[in-house]
């Protein structure tokens, strides 16, 4: 590995549309770098907008939320939801100064695993970019 | 029992797949450093026999609570290995994928790396896996029966074939027969059977079958429950008839004051009937009934010296004092059947509709064309000595179809057909005619489409490419403006008559069951299946199936293969019986709720209410979940303020974990 | 404006009434420019009432932030009326808690009062330091007039009003059972102009600027229990299990809270202004609120506490919600 700074990137999909993009990508042997970091979820409705707070707070240097597109939702309406939620958190959070780069959502659907290769590439140029997050980070995390 | 969390993680080679790019002793070392681990263990192929083997000994041995399966993604083998820790007796949900193929070793390159991040979704697996709760998977009774919205030709054929494989059915149809758009069809392409010939067996069928209950002239009025057990609410509607006297003999009829005075919806309103009537001669049940809103003696009180139909009915069927009827009933699922309406012509004003008597939709022409229609069946305008034989028919296609102007924009998939249809049957019918079709394309895609559209075209109709303007009057003629698009020839074609070729549209009623079962609609405003290739006959509401025009335009035999499937699918549930609920449902913490009713505005599923709770003494509102309802999507859990509702195997206190290691490794 | 005499012949009948078990309202403080919450138990207790530009409190609190004790065996809890006075923007409070159902329409008597306005206490303190006896004070022509010892003083209202009132355009009760009024004029008008100058700097200037804002934060949680739509019996931020911040009063945690309770805001904020007037250590906590509420109104065309049909935005979505941000 180079000395080059990588950033610690956490990553909510939903089972239904981007966690299986990102199996596909997989089953379809793409390469792609390895700082993102995995948690799925049913739905990206079920993202709790704190989780953004929270994981920045417990060491990451940046955040993406990823979901089914507008109208794919397997639970029909979760990912309307989560939109209006993040669009109004990614707000938030540059207005307090953290950097555009750092909070991403996307939407990715089962069949895009090209897509989810490019999505992690942007989210962690974007990323690598902005450098370490330190403004609100713990320095103690309890885990 | 001591629940102190034992867990056992088991690292898959997955041959090759995994080993190649993630080192497993490394993998395994490190996991066996992680808290609360008691057992790791690698191995070539986990899902295997032998591997799956390997959990299950240790489970019973060694007396592990959770399992974590660094393998391959949860989409592909979770399932098999829940199974594996339920033939050990332990409860299938402590158990955690930590996806380090698809997810790592198939998309990094590096040893390095990918073996470093396959730690850390080992980690995050275990972290959460420490905080696993068991979760059951309820089953709930299936009621034998299902009701049936809509007694059209999708209707028809689901409530037979649910009947025939001895399942009750209540079969709720909103007007005084069955039957539906079918039978108002003349004859039906490509193989232009008679409609009637081939719809009236089955609408007598339905109507003796010993297992469906008819309810005609009825509406749904309320529908609770869930799947298994839905409480159907159904009011059956005055006919102001007794339906065990009337022998159907018509006598009423004929009597009524109002006879010939009042348009015929089935019809199109060309033809007329009485204030009691029966809608069409075949009509199932052939039972009479008086409109309400026209019969003179229930609006104005007084009918001549005695309403005529009383005096008529001999066998004193007719009964002003019947009122509207209630019937409750409980069933297992539900079918919506409810079909379409025709496009409203008069909403292209261009085309004349609301001006020119000549100017006619399709439906209404193929009433003129039927035996059983307002002219007997003879192509003519006007009426009595007026009436002539229209020699000039010009058709204009994807009317309120394919046009955003109107906001339909997609196909109606049957007008190019009727179209053809008809304008055969003009061809049949007026000898020497001269019809022309203007159309934008033709989609003649279904089994024999194609044939019928080319001996159409051999039998003298000419197809003009060219989306017509323009319909004006000059003189006794109509004149189509259009430009033909093939020769770039403005045309300004003179002829007797115009049939729209208008499209299907949901009905304008669409709402009401929308409302009831908490149906979605899609971008064209039919009802939404749940999905549009792998579920096309289910709803998001498990036990709600969709079949015919209600979900979206289709010609018979679609409508017909889908009813079929609609029937099949409600079967599955009726025959087994049974109905496993999801178990990764949401759970409310009602001490904390404050009855916000967030969680229940953005469910879409309509699986969480609010109920009134005691907190010492104090009343207040707290969410419930209803857990036959519930997907467990968990979008409720994201929108509570206080974290009273979380999702099982989703909880914020399981997830947290996860985040914090991801975080810090 | 309200005519205070009828508004206490008003309340005074409102609280004799069997269904009603209190008016709350406000009085005058003890000292300085200072109002304080009124309950108003007895019709006597009614003669104390005051409407003036020292009424700043947000009563709407008081609805759903009161202690529920058990109620003893055999005993029903008490289903009577709660009164309250109401400015427009605790109005649009009471709006807003009843969209999300804190309470039914009809456990509230609301009382309305239009407002011009209610000073700032620091702005006012400033301007007349030390005064340690009780001042009131009284709506002038475009002015608030203070009775000082010293006699009246008629001061322009731009030098001693709130914030939130010069960009007030809600002045006038959305909802009100009774009230001896006639409209005020709005003559605020809002362009966020704290909002955008913020915006306007680049992502550092912003961080120090809230950075320095959030490290003198105590966590009192004033702001939080003064807030009229922070309601929840449990806060989540209090939770151990799971522990979404830690109890420790740090940056980093300060920041997490501060997050948390501007986004469960998000949407809700009905800009009384509350939180900001009472926090200890002058946190321009309108100026993080009204940040989402600017964003609000601007993307999702939205205003909470306007119509009690409405769904609450986080309840809610159009199909073309703004996604310029997504990849």
């Amino acid at each position: 590995m180079s000395a080059e700074y990588q950033p610690n990137i956490v990553a909510f999909l939903c089972n239904w549309c981007s966690y299986a993009g990102a199996d596909l990508a997989g089953t379809s042997r793409t390469n792609y770098p390895s700082n993102l970091n995995v948690i799925r979820v049913m739905c990206s409705g079920r993202v709790n907008p704190l989780f953004v707070v929270n994981a920045l707070q417990q060491g990451a240097d940046g955040v993406l939320v990823s979901g089914c597109h507008p109208g794919d939702c397997h639970y029909m309406e979760g990912n309307f939801y989560a939109r209006r939620r993040f669009g109004m958190m990614k707000e938030l959070l540059e207005y307090v100064g953290v950097e555009p780069g750092r909070f991403n959502m996307s939407w990715v659907s089962a069949s895009e695993g090209a897509k989810w290769k490019d999505v992690v590439g942007e989210v962690v140029d974007k990323a690598k970019e902005a450098g370490p997050f330190k403004q609100f980070r713990r320095d103690k995390i309890n885990w | 029992m001591n629940n102190k969390p034992k867990i056992g993680v088991y690292v898959c080679h997955c041959g090759v797949n995994i080993s190649k790019t993630v080192d497993i002793d490394a993998v395994v070392e490190f996991a066996s450093r992680m808290p609360n681990v008691k057992v790791v263990r690698d191995y070539a192929y986990m899902c295997s026999d032998p591997g799956q083997l390997l959990i299950r000994e240790d489970i019973e041995k060694e007396g592990l609570n959770r399992v974590v399966v660094a393998s391959c993604s949860p989409r592909m083998h979770e399932s098999t290995f829940r199974k594996t820790l339920a033939a050990a007796g332990l409860n299938s949900y402590y158990l955690e994928m930590a996806n380090i193929r698809e997810q790592c070793s198939w998309v990094h390159e590096d040893k390095e790396e990918a073996t470093a991040k396959a730690k850390k979704i080992v980690y995050a697996a275990v972290a959460k896996a420490r905080l696993l709760e068991p979760l059951y998977e309820k089953e709930v009774d299936v009621e034998p029966a299902t009701l049936v919205i809509g007694a059209g030709i999708a209707g028809i054929q689901a409530a037979l074939d649910i009947a025939n494989a001895g399942f009750k059915v209540y079969l709720v149809e909103k007007t005084p027969s069955v039957g539906g758009r079918m039978s108002q069809l003349d004859k039906t392409f490509p193989t232009l059977d008679c409609s009637a010939c081939i719809l009236t067996p089955k609408m007598v069928d339905v109507a003796n079958h010993p297992n469906v209950e008819l309810l005609a002239y009825s509406q749904v009025e309320d529908i609770t429950g869930y799947v298994g057990n839905f409480d159907v609410k159904v009011r059956k509607k005055a006919r102001y008839v007794d339906v065990n006297k009337c022998t159907g003999c018509g006598v009423c009829s004929e009597e009524c004051r109002l006879k010939n005075r009042i348009p015929s919806e089935f019809n199109m309103e060309m033809g007329k009937r009485a204030a009691i009537y029966l809608p069409f001669p075949q009509a199932v049940p052939a039972k009479y009934t008086i409109d309400p809103e026209r019969c003179l003696f229930l609006t104005r009180g007084k009918c001549g010296k005695s309403p005529k139909c009383v005096d008529a009915c001999s066998a004193g069927a007719i009964n002003f004092e019947q009122e509207d009827e209630i019937a409750e009933f409980k069933v297992g699922t539900v079918i919506v059947a409810t079909g379409f309406d025709v496009f409203d012509a008069a909403r292209k004003p261009e085309y004349g509709y609301s001006d020119y008597p000549n100017v006619v939709t399709g439906l209404e022409f193929e009433r003129l064309v039927s035996a059983s229609g307002p002219t007997g069946g003879a192509v003519v305008l006007g009426e009595g000595e007026d009436a002539v034989v229209p020699k000039d028919i010009a058709f204009i296609k994807c009317v309120g179809s394919r046009d955003a102007s109107v906001g339909n924009e997609y196909c109606s998939r049957v007008c190019c057909m009727y179209t053809a249809k008809l304008a055969h049957l003009v061809m049949e019918k007026v000898p020497g005619a001269n019809v022309r079709i203007y159309y934008m394309d033709v989609r003649a895609f279904g089994k024999g489409f194609e044939e019928f559209y080319d001996r159409v075209r051999r039998e003298g109709i000419r197809y003009i490419r060219g989306n017509p303007s323009e319909i004006f009057k000059r003189g006794e003629k109509l004149v189509v403006k259009v430009e033909d698009t093939l020769t770039a020839t403005p045309l300004e074609d003179e002829v007797d008559m115009v049939v729209l070729a208008v499209g299907l549209e949901p009905r304008k009623d669409a709402r009401e069951i929308i409302d009831i079962l908490r149906l979605s609609q899609s971008g064209d405003r039919f009802y939404l299946e749940a999905h549009p290739k792998l579920a096309p006959v289910d709803t998001a509401t498990d036990g709600v199936f969709l079949a015919g025009c209600a979900q979206g335009p289709k010609d018979i035999p679609d409508t017909v293969a889908q009813a079929k499937g609609a029937a099949s699918s409600a079967l599955v549930l009726l025959a087994s019986g049974k109905v496993k609920i999801q178990a990764q449902i949401s759970v409310v913490d009602q001490s904390t709720c404050r009855g916000c009713g967030y969680c229940v505005e953005i469910c879409p599923y309509g699986a969480i209410d609010l109920v009134t709770v005691n907190r010492m003494g104090n009343l207040a509102q707290a969410a419930e979940v209803n857990e036959a309802l519930c997907k467990g999507c968990g979008a409720c859990a994201a929108a509570c303020f206080s974290g009273s509702i979380q999702q099982k195997s989703f909880m914020d206190r399981q997830i947290l974990p996860q985040i914090a290691v991801l975080g810090v490794m | 404006m309200v005519d205070v005499a009828k508004l206490k012949e008003i309340a005074r009948e409102t609280v004799s009434r069997d269904d009603v078990k209190y008016l709350i309202g406000w009085r005058q403080g003890t000292f300085g420019f200072r109002a304080a919450p009124h309950f108003v138990n007895k019709p006597e207790d009614v003669d104390q009432l005051i409407f003036s530009p020292l009424c700043s409190h947000n009563l709407a609190t008081y609805l759903t932030g009161v202690e529920k004790l058990p109620v003893p065996r055999g005993q029903e809890a008490d289903s009577r009326k709660v009164a309250l006075m109401v400015k427009g923007c605790d109005s649009r409070a009471v709006v807003l808690q009843l969209v999300e159902q804190g309470y039914g329409r009809d456990s509230v008597v609301v009382i309305g009062c239009p407002c011009q306005g209610v000073v700032d206490q620091k702005k006012v303190e400033a301007k007349y330091p030390d005064m340690g006896e009780n001042i009131t004070a009284e709506w002038g022509e475009k002015t608030i007039i203070f009775n000082l010892p010293s006699g009246k003083t008629e001061v322009p209202r731009e030098e001693v009003l709130a914030g939130k009132c010069l960009t007030c355009r809600y002045p006038n009760p959305l909802l009100a059972d009774a009230g001896a009024w006639e409209e005020v004029a709005v003559w605020g008008s809002d362009d966020y102009a704290d909002v955008q100058d913020l915006e306007a700097g680049n992502p550092q200037e912003r961080r120090a600027f809230w950075e320095d804002k959030f490290a003198s934060c105590i966590r009192c949680y004033a702001c939080r229990n003064v807030c009229p739509m922070c309601y929840c019996e449990d806060c989540i931020l209090d939770r151990l299990n799971p522990q979404w911040i830690t109890r420790a009063v740090n940056p980093t945690e300060n920041t997490a809270f501060h997050l948390s309770r501007a986004f469960h805001l998000a949407g809700r904020c009905i800009e009384c202004g509350e939180c900001e007037r009472v926090c200890p250590v002058d946190i321009p906590l309108m100026k993080l609120n009204r940040k989402l509420t600017k964003e609000v109104r601007e993307n999702y065309d939205y205003e909470p506490g306007l119509d009690p049909e409405a769904k609450p935005l986080q309840a809610s979505y159009r199909p073309n919600d703004k996604e310029d941000f997504i990849l």
